[in-house]
């Protein structure tokens, strides 16, 4: 690690982190398993997996508001039977 | 429970059904999630500079077709108010104007973030005043406006009156901004000054994800200012006014 750092012409940031990488020769062995779909597409189904997350979390948040809006409706109709005037 | 009041939360002259809206949230969330993953999932043709951000095409255009849903829906509750003086339709178009705004900075938001990176590469641009940018935002703060004068009107009636025929009036923008003068200048947006229409380049697989992500986010808006309407409603059932 070392050497490969000492090799590495110091123009960029990027150089030297593109170098690096390279340089330690990863991946080490072909991928497989749920990687072999994973790192496909430029590793595009990560952010297919991060978006799917904040979504399903978004969804949650939706549905627990949903049911706090249920209660609330139900002890309105309990407590004030007769109509507030609204209108 | 009295059937006016029952009215008001659920049934009844605007009020919200409940049952419907459980049933049409469901297929909307199911809907999106569909897109998101057709959106990635489905091959794209690389075109230079877009490369992958030509996804973006699902989810940022369908930000303004939600916008324009919204306002329009809006604009219809506000004419139904100034009709019949139900506090229930200002509530509504107030809360799609609210949600509609919120689909426009998301849009305004992913255009530059698209743009940086595509037709402002290498130049550390965010923000060039572009004409379809431009008045998009001018757009937005119209809409913005609408919000201002209905917090500065204290009686809900005359709050409710005078915020409806503005929105009329911001409506009727709606075109003339979001299309007719930004087509008229040179704009690096698509559409725009010569530059090829979505019709021209988009490749005819993109419409399977495009077209249902219309009608998805649309669905989205629908529910996020659904639930909004149900908690104004009890708001304003509790106080005789929503604000």
């Amino acid at each position: 690690m070392e050497d490969a750092r000492q090799e590495v012409p110091p123009d960029t940031a990027e150089a030297i982190y593109d170098t690096l990488w390279a340089a330690s020769e990863v991946p080490t062995r072909a991928p497989e398993g749920i990687e072999r779909v994973m790192l496909a597409e430029d590793k595009l189904y990560v952010v297919l997996a991060v978006v799917l997350i904040i979504w399903f979390g978004l969804i949650f948040l939706l549905l627990r508001t949903d049911r706090r809006l249920d209660n609330l409706e139900r002890e309105l109709e309990d407590r004030i039977p007769e109509d507030a005037s609204y209108e | 429970m009295t059937t006016l009041a029952k009215r008001i939360v659920q049934g009844g002259p605007a009020g919200v059904n409940v049952r419907r809206y459980r049933i049409i949230r469901n297929i909307v969330l199911v809907a999106v999630t569909a897109i998101a993953i057709g959106g990635f999932l489905i091959d794209v043709p690389r075109i230079q500079i877009l490369e992958h951000t030509a996804r973006n095409l699902y989810f940022h255009v369908p930000m303004w077709f939600t916008l324009m849903a919204a306002v329009t829906f809006s604009a219809y509750h506000s004419i139904r108010f100034l009709q019949t003086g139900n506090l229930v339709r200002d509530v509504r178009a107030r809360e799609a104007a609210l949600v509609g705004i919120v689909f426009g900075i998301l849009g305004l938001l992913t255009g530059m973030v698209w743009a940086r990176f595509t037709w402002y590469q290498g130049t550390n641009i965010w923000w060039n005043f572009d004409p379809k940018q431009t008045m998009a935002a001018v757009q937005l703060l119209i809409y913005g406006a609408y919000f201002v004068l209905r917090s500065a009107i204290e009686e809900p009636q005359k709050r409710g009156r005078i915020a409806a025929v503005y929105n009329l009036f911001a409506l009727v923008t709606v075109p003339f901004l979001l299309f007719i003068l930004p087509r008229q200048a040179p704009s690096l947006h698509p559409g725009a000054d010569g530059n090829p229409a979505f019709s021209d380049f988009t490749a005819p697989e993109m419409r399977w994800v495009l077209y249902p992500a219309f009608i998805a986010f649309i669905g989205l808006f629908w529910v996020l200012y659904t639930q909004r309407v149900r908690f104004s409603l009890i708001k304003l059932r509790l106080h005789g006014d929503s604000e």
